[in-house]
């Protein structure tokens, strides 16, 4: 009807026109979109005439028009709109976005595009998908919100680091985690892990600096024709993120406007086991002070009833283990006390519901001629873990702004500063034993605790000296309590990025912009633990310890870039950028580690006997230039050509330089064909292709040769210390390239059924060669690594992306339902390892972990099976237990089969309503939690345990295995420490990874109040999940990560519960 | 708006130029966390050589050693997975990558500097490390090793060629540590500068080359003769080759390893073998209270005390057939040595406290004075113990050996027992190291006259297979911290018949050579790991497993 109207008006404004004598005049304006950020090259057109303009880089437009003109904007992706000229020689316009029509995204070094020139794939997440979260971490809010990104917890606990992959992995030994530019340059993403995964790795992921309300939207660039011009850093994919402050620097709306949002969220562990209370501590339903919970029943009668115990007395209670242990000394109180024989539910009580509040304030606002913008934030949250001891506070405060100085000059910047401070009691590697390596672990000891053991009501501290203690008699299990009480990681992140950006306009569609970013952060590290840990032997540990150092971290980022379009002819547009770059990157640690504390519980280096140096340093530069140029015919046929050279300083000159070239193609048959268009069945078709490559240069020096030495290696005699250089074990390897990798990639856009059916999929294969491989060596060679480039890694997968509008309501607040469906598979084989070996063990331990091995899939996981016979059936040993095969054997493939995202968005009258389902097909998991749950007789998977175990296989001389096994030796012997391969289980598991309901003030109800908007949000996070074929009973949760951030996957040593959270938001805008 | 657009840009070119020196510079290639190579001094290496020597035997081959001929415990029900190729990757990689290496480049630096004792001891450490390898493994790389990337992939070379090669080392060494060198090393841990010890060392281990190789080499035993009629060889205890731990818990940790493993609050990690401790404890042996330590004065299922499943789990269980059948003793041991048997490799209990613990001898722990109070962290001598690497006491030994192949019972057993009195004049000093034990329980000087009585007629009493397994017992009892000696005499000799076998009736057979280790067989292109455990190194032509040896 109002087009209707439009048009009639349109028709009667030219009929006047005719009639009126023609005075020329010149009449400018700028062209903005709906929110005020200007249009540039959008088209003036007068009617009914050949003369037209488009706008300039800053929406700004000059036509020649007489008053009684009608003058056309129109905008790829906008309504095109139409204004009568008047008296007035200004005209500005706002065009309304079509959804029919084309979006422009920003795409890489900050270019804007329209969506429909691209060739490649390129994923957005908006802001209402990413704030009010109930996770502060943006890596996290990611999850499942777009096709092409595996995302991975390290663990629930609160700050805790977080893995992203897109599109799979490429490399084997350099990083796979994306590069994150924020507000266009760079942003360091690293997870320092305070050790390596054995002795503990906690560390926050640096992304965590940032407030995911803070964030206006993400860009996912997932291939590498996207990346081209971001060189070897893009290699990953690219996470582009535009925040508040940082879109305000490409221009704000006038309109002045304060945000507040408060929210409130509680925080529990989601993976606690369904333990069983049938059963306590012991073995062979004989109890004892085992770590092992395969004692007598809680019930009195019957074969394993604690009747039949000479340690349980007829009251059913046993000499409290204060009374009979090696520490009875120090507890006088406990001499002669019973302790009942029952479960204490001790690992359910050791958790707490840790609060989560979050506040954020967002201001911006623009002078009203729009030409100075500004956006301020303040951003708090306190997350307090699941776990007694870990906490994490977050502080973001944010300036940004933007100025046009004249019609030529546009300056923008922007300034963060964030303060993380992440904390958590240690958590190292366990195999169901207790941490093994260098740390305490807070988790290693809890989740096996036997159910007649009261962890929380056995005093923890020796009253004596304030040492460990616990049940076990000989006190060689750290009371979980007492590591919460004495030890403790932490890491408290200053940081301050930014940007600032002078761009010179020469003409309309000439620019010249320079933008320096600057990305600083500095980490304190702590890690501490008193004196008197029990459980591990390592004397240092035990003497108290107290480590302090500082991660500084900066990287300089400059760039310049020309930009510029023109019409080589009436049908073809061009438009092209030519730029350069240097990124400076300084990773620079240094501390004092300290040993041998003096006073209890007093933390200053000072109280400590011996100190150690902590020092590392890290460089590497990065020059870059490059240059990509746009060409169109006809909007509907377009055709990119990107370059990139890079040089980086840490190979050999010869080696140091590369170019990367890419090349995509976008086809829009709907634009081409008029009569393809059809408003019941096809809206809108683009066929597209893209050829893109990179290269991974390698982090350190890999290609120096290194001495060795160490001050305090032994001492003499005399108690001097003894020096020592020994030779570097690492062959330096001058010959070294950066791996090249190329990827083809091919996708289909489409809108369906007056566009409520929309569907982009993508299809790329990638090719990684020269691959640079940390590879080992025979130490008869002298060394016993080097890096070196072999061999060849393909992958390839398929994203899908539907959404589809069951129910749309042409009237305001009626029933709207969005499903929008994310589907992501990969699949990775390495081809090719070189002629020198066929395996590589990557991560992990060298007999337990991911490798790279011809045929298989990137980081299939290898370790000890079950032996077989030349027959294949497994061989079983004289006393009816497997008998396990060293050596390097495939026990699982970790990577997902295949990811499924499902996002259903309910809106009615003021209520919306979300619900994000995640599902993951596939993808082993080497889970110590779950084979200690099952070894150790825990849960209710366990709980028939009466009964004989016969193990299908065959005895060494070929006749069938008869031999019975009982629980335990089933349960401990083969599943807890038999053949590695017993150990792996399949991680498809099912989630609801989000679910919220929305409630929006009516604006009726605001009309006196200062408020623009009023909403309150309830959600939830990871409510409901099911490990489908993991053991119903451990309720384990695949979402971990125990070889930390990196490249190791599928492998979990008792440390990753889960964590679930549910709460309530309010925002409100003035 | 000319002028501010030039004024801007001259800042913004300004910063960029100033910058750009370092943000462009391109070549960033040395590792500013490490020295290079061109650093290195001669003394430093020497120092890591030597103190890496002692790592490299005590970790872990002198326990497996030790392990596999009784004088310690086996955890584990079968040959084939007590010893994976796993347990090895550390010593292969101290071999080569640590040791050899630094041997290499340290020769290299000390000829320019004509540091001949330098050379000298490089060539000793090179000798044993070598020879050692080839006594577990058979053949290994060395003609073609160290060559970095010249060849990543160096060839094994027959043990016999490797052992050739030790000889010649050891004849080169004796030349260097004769000729005139213009500087000392400023550390010698082993001998402290005394380089007559060294030679009388060098010829010491050339004798054991020729005792290891006589099965093969018509030559050797003459050889071995020839070298013990020079007189130049260790036969004073004083000369003895050994490394001497601290005290000094960390940073750097000193102490002995056994000490630092087992010493902790927590108590003992290791368990003692029950068919030593029943050995020594049966004869009266004087060494036993220097050589463990008992933490508690019963053990469950001896000496008329209940069984207990949850600190003993074996002491509810019957002996199995073959122990039976044997006469073995079975878990249980008097006296409170609380230990395993062969190969039991059951769950550890809470009894880090209660079971025998490595006494003073030679880890530097606690003296056994029966007050069976639990150990903890620097109880006892704080591990200030020693590795023994070659004792003249078992040079003794090693012609008692050869006596007996004489057939000369008499000299064997004159120099079986004046090795027992070197071991027992070396071990009771060590009681001193525990400066707060009660030395009341020392061994009288009657009670060693009346062991060396005992032990010397049982000698004298008994046939010639007798005979070995009393000299060979006698040897293992010696061999104690270091058992690379028994586990080449046992495969040599197959004495003494008398070892306690595996709890298990079907251990598979015994490990004549262990496998390759995974860091060699996985990253080596011309090697290929063993099938099994059998493959006999070159000196040993006994008959294959299981008919030889007898006990397992």
């Amino acid at each position: 009807m109002r087009t209707k109207f439009s048009g009639l008006l349109t028709l009667l404004l030219a009929f006047i026109t005719q009639l009126t004598f023609a005075q020329q005049k010149t009449v400018s304006g700028t062209v903005t979109d709906e929110s005020g950020l200007p249009l540039p090259g959008a088209t003036v057109v007068v009617q009914g005439t050949s003369t037209g303009a488009s706008s300039d880089f800053d929406g700004n437009y000059s036509i020649q028009a007489s008053a009684g003109d009608n003058l056309e904007f129109s905008y790829v992706g906008y309504q095109k709109q139409t204004v009568a000229v008047g008296s007035s020689n200004t005209i500005n316009v706002s065009l309304q976005p079509d959804n029919q029509l084309e979006e422009v995204i920003v795409t890489a070094q900050g270019i804007k595009r329209e969506k429909q020139a691209l060739g490649y794939a390129v994923s957005e997440v908006s802001e209402e998908s990413l704030e009010q979260r109930s996770e502060g971490d943006i890596g996290r809010v990611l999850t499942g919100k777009a096709s092409g990104i595996n995302i991975t917890q390290q663990s629930g606990l609160s700050g805790s680091g977080t893995n992203i992959v897109i599109r799979g992995f490429s490399s084997f030994s350099g990083s796979n985690q994306p590069l994150f530019i924020v507000d266009g340059v760079p942003f360091a993403s690293d997870t320092n892990a305070q050790q390596d995964f054995v002795d503990g790795n906690n560390g926050s992921s640096r992304f965590l600096d940032l407030d995911p309300n803070n964030i206006e939207s993400v860009s996912v660039l997932k291939g590498l024709a996207a990346s081209t011009l971001y060189g070897t850093q893009g290699r990953n994919g690219v996470i582009l993120i535009t925040t508040k402050n940082g879109s305000s620097a490409t221009g704000g709306p006038s309109k002045n406007e304060i945000t507040f949002t408060q929210s409130v969220f509680f925080n529990k562990i989601a993976s606690l086991a369904d333990y069983q209370d049938q059963y306590g501590n012991g073995f062979d339903q004989n109890f004892g002070w085992f770590f092992s919970n395969w004692g007598p029943s809680f019930d009195r009668e019957g074969a394993a009833g604690w009747g039949n115990q000479s340690a349980i007395d007829d009251a059913g209670t046993l000499a409290h283990p204060y009374s009979t242990s090696s520490f009875s000394a120090a507890f006088p109180e406990f001499a002669g006390v019973r302790y009942p024989w029952r479960p204490y539910n001790s690992v359910e009580r050791f958790f707490r519901t840790g609060t989560v509040l979050s506040t954020s304030v967002n201001a911006r606002g623009a002078s009203k001629d729009g030409d100075v913008s500004y956006n301020m934030n303040y951003g708090h949250l306190e997350d307090e873990g699941f776990t007694p001891g870990n906490k994490l506070i977050r502080n973001t405060l944010g300036l940004g702004g933007r100025a046009l100085l004249s019609n030529k000059f546009t300056i923008s910047g922007t300034l963060n500063y964030s303060r993380t401070d992440f904390k958590t009691p240690p958590v190292a590697a366990s195999t169901g034993n207790g941490a093994f390596g260098g740390g305490s672990s807070v988790f290693g000891e809890l989740f096996f605790t036997p159910r007649s053991v009261d962890l929380i009501g056995l005093p923890f501290s020796n009253p004596i000296d304030g040492s460990s203690v616990y049940y076990r008699q000989n006190n060689s299990i750290q009371h979980p309590l007492w590591t919460v009480a004495n030890t403790q990681n932490r890491q408290v992140t200053n940081r301050v990025f930014g940007n600032a950006s002078i761009q010179y306009n020469f003409t309309d569609n000439l620019n010249l912009l320079y933008r320096f970013g600057l990305d600083v952060y500095s980490e304190n590290n702590i890690n501490q633990q008193n004196k008197g840990g029990a459980g591990q032997d390592d004397a240092r540990l035990n003497s108290g310890i107290y480590e302090t150092w500082n991660n500084t971290n900066f990287i300089w980022n400059h760039d310049v870039i020309l930009s510029g379009g023109f019409d080589i002819a009436d049908v073809v547009g061009a438009t092209f950028n030519v730029g350069a770059t240097s990124r400076r990157e300084v990773f620079d640690q240094n501390g004092v580690s300290s040993s041998g504390q003096q006073a209890f519980n007093v933390f200053r280096h000072f109280n400590f006997q011996l100190q150690d140096e902590i020092q590392f340093f890290q460089e590497r530069n990065i020059v870059g230039v490059f240059a990509q140029a746009e060409f169109d015919y006809e909007r509907y046929l377009y055709l990119t050509l990107a370059g990139r050279n890079d040089w980086v300083s840490n190979l050999s000159k010869e080696n140091r330089s590369i170019f990367y070239p890419s090349a995509s193609v976008s086809f829009v048959p709907t634009q081409a064909f008029d009569g393809l268009r059809n408003n019941d069945f096809l809206n809108y078709l683009k066929l597209r292709a893209g050829y893109g490559t990179s290269a991974n240069f390698p982090t350190g020096f890999p290609i120096a040769a290194t001495l060795d030495l160490e001050t305090q290696f032994f001492q003499d005699q005399g108690g001097s210390d003894v020096v020592i250089n020994t030779t570097g074990a690492r062959l330096g390897n001058p010959n070294l390239l950066p791996e090249q990798i190329s990827e083809i990639e091919f996708g289909i856009e489409a809108r369906l059924w007056k566009n409520r059916i929309t569907l982009d999929a993508s299809y790329y294969s990638r090719t990684t060669t020269d691959l640079i491989v940390d590879r080992p060596l025979d130490p008869a060679t002298g060394f016993t690594v080097t890096s070196t480039n072999v061999g060849e890694i393909k992958g390839d997968g398929f994203e899908i992306d539907l959404g589809v509008s069951p129910f749309r309501s042409s009237e305001e607040g009626g029933f709207n339902w969005n499903i929008n469906t994310n589907f992501t598979a990969n699949e990775t084989e390495v081809t090719d390892l070189g002629l020198d070996t066929d395996i590589i063990v990557y991560e992990g331990f060298t007999n337990l972990g991911n490798a790279a091995q011809v045929g298989e899939p990137l980081g299939v996981m290898v370790g000890t099976r079950i032996q077989r016979t030349d027959d294949g059936e497994f061989l079983v040993n004289a006393a009816g237990s497997y008998v396990e095969e060293n050596g390097l054997f495939k026990i699982g493939d970790p990577n997902p089969d295949w990811l499924l995202n499902i996002n259903n968005s309910i809106s009615f009258k003021n209520f919306t309503f979300n619900m994000l389902w995640t599902y993951r097909h596939g993808g082993d998991i080497y889970s110590r939690t779950v084979s200690t749950l099952l070894g150790r007789g825990l849960t209710t998977d366990t709980l028939d345990r009466e009964n004989t175990f016969i193990l299908p296989g065959v005895q060494a001389d070929g006749s069938t295995n008869t031999v019975q096994l009982n629980n335990s030796t089933y349960w401990f012997n083969n599943i807890l420490f038999g053949p590695d391969e017993l150990g792996v289980f399949d991680g498809s598991t099912i989630r609801l990874q989000e679910v919220s309901l929305s409630y929006a003030l009516p604006s009726k109800f605001l009309e006196k109040t200062p408020f623009g908007s009023v909403s309150f949000t309830a959600s939830g996070l990871n409510l409901f999940y099911k490990a489908i074929n993991i053991p119903d009973g451990t309720n384990f949760d695949p979402n971990v990560a125990g070889l930390g951030v990196g490249n190791g996957i599928g492998f979990e040593f008792l440390n990753g519960p889960s964590s679930k959270r549910y709460g309530f938001s309010v925002k409100a805008t003035f | 708006m000319r002028k501010l657009f030039s004024i801007l840009l001259a800042a913004f070119g300004t910063g960029l130029f100033i910058s750009s020196c370092e943000t462009t510079e391109l070549d960033l290639t040395q590792d500013p966390n490490a020295l290079s190579p061109s650093e290195a001094q001669v003394e430093f290496y020497v120092n890591s050589i030597q103190v890496r020597l002692a790592d490299f035997i005590e970790d872990d081959f002198g326990r497996y050693g030790a392990e596999l001929t009784r004088i310690e415990n086996m955890f584990g029900r079968d040959y084939r997975n007590a010893y994976g190729p796993s347990d090895v990757n550390t010593e292969w990689d101290n071999a080569y990558q640590e040791i050899l290496t630094d041997v290499r480049e340290m020769q290299a630096l000390a000829q320019e500097g004509e540091q001949f004792t330098h050379i000298a001891i490089g060539q000793v450490v090179e000798a044993i490390v070598i020879t050692t390898l080839v006594d577990f493994f058979g053949d290994i790389p060395y003609s073609e090793a160290l060559q970095g990337d010249a060849n990543l992939n160096p060839a094994t070379d027959p043990g016999a060629d490797v052992y050739a090669a030790a000889l010649a080392l050891l004849d080169s060494a004796i030349a260097n540590f004769n000729a005139t060198s213009l500087d000392e090393p400023d550390i010698d841990f082993y001998y402290d500068g005394d380089k007559s010890k060294w030679i009388r060392l060098c010829n010491t281990l050339k004798m054991e080359i020729y005792l290891n190789t006589r099965l093969v080499d018509g030559g050797a035993v003459a050889a071995f003769k020839a070298i013990v009629d020079s007189g130049n060889y260790i036969q004073d205890s004083a000369d003895d080759f050994q490394f001497q731990y601290g005290t000094n818990a960390v940073q750097p940790d000193t102490r002995h390893p056994r000490y630092g493993f087992n010493y902790i609050n927590t108590g003992g990690q290791d368990y003692m073998s029950n068919w030593l401790m029943n050995l020594m404890d049966t004869s009266n042996d004087p060494r036993i209270r220097y050589y463990f330590y008992r933490q508690n004065a019963t053990v469950p299922g001896a000496d008329g005390t209940d069984p207990d499943e949850e600190t003993l789990a074996c002491s509810l269980t019957s002996a199995p057939q073959h122990y039976i059948d044997g006469g073995f003793t079975y878990c249980s041991l008097p006296n409170g040595y609380w230990g395993r048997d062969h190969g039991n490799d059951e769950g550890i209990p809470p009894d880090g406290l209660l079971r025998t613990v490595p006494g003073v001898y030679p880890a530097g722990g606690q003296f056994d004075d029966n007050s069976f109070d639990g150990i903890s962290l620097g109880s006892g001598g704080g591990g200030a113990g020693i590795t023994p690497l070659v004792l003249a006491s078992w040079v003794d030994f090693w012609r008692a050996e050869i006596a007996l192949l004489d057939n000369d019972p008499d000299g064997a057993r004159d120099l079986m027992a004046s090795g027992i009195m070197k071991s027992i004049a070396k071990v009771q000093p060590f009681a001193a190291v525990d400066a707060g034990a009660d030395f009341s329980f020392e061994p009288s000087a009657d009670d060693i006259t009346n062991y060396m009585s005992s032990v010397e007629s049982d000698f004298d009493d008994a046939d010639m297979d007798g005979k070995w397994d009393i000299v060979a017992e006698q040897f293992y009892i010696t061999l104690w911290g270091n058992g690379c000696d028994a586990y080449n005499f046992y495969r040599r000799t197959g004495y003494p018949s008398t070892l306690q076998p595996n709890v298990e009736p079907n251990p598979g057979t015994f490990v004549r050579s262990f496998f390759y280790p995974d860091n060699f067989a996985n990253n080596n292109a011309s090697v290929d790991q063993k099938a099994d455990q059998t493959t006999q190194v070159f000196w040993d032509n006994n008959p294959a497993s299981p008919a030889f040896p007898s006990a397992n």
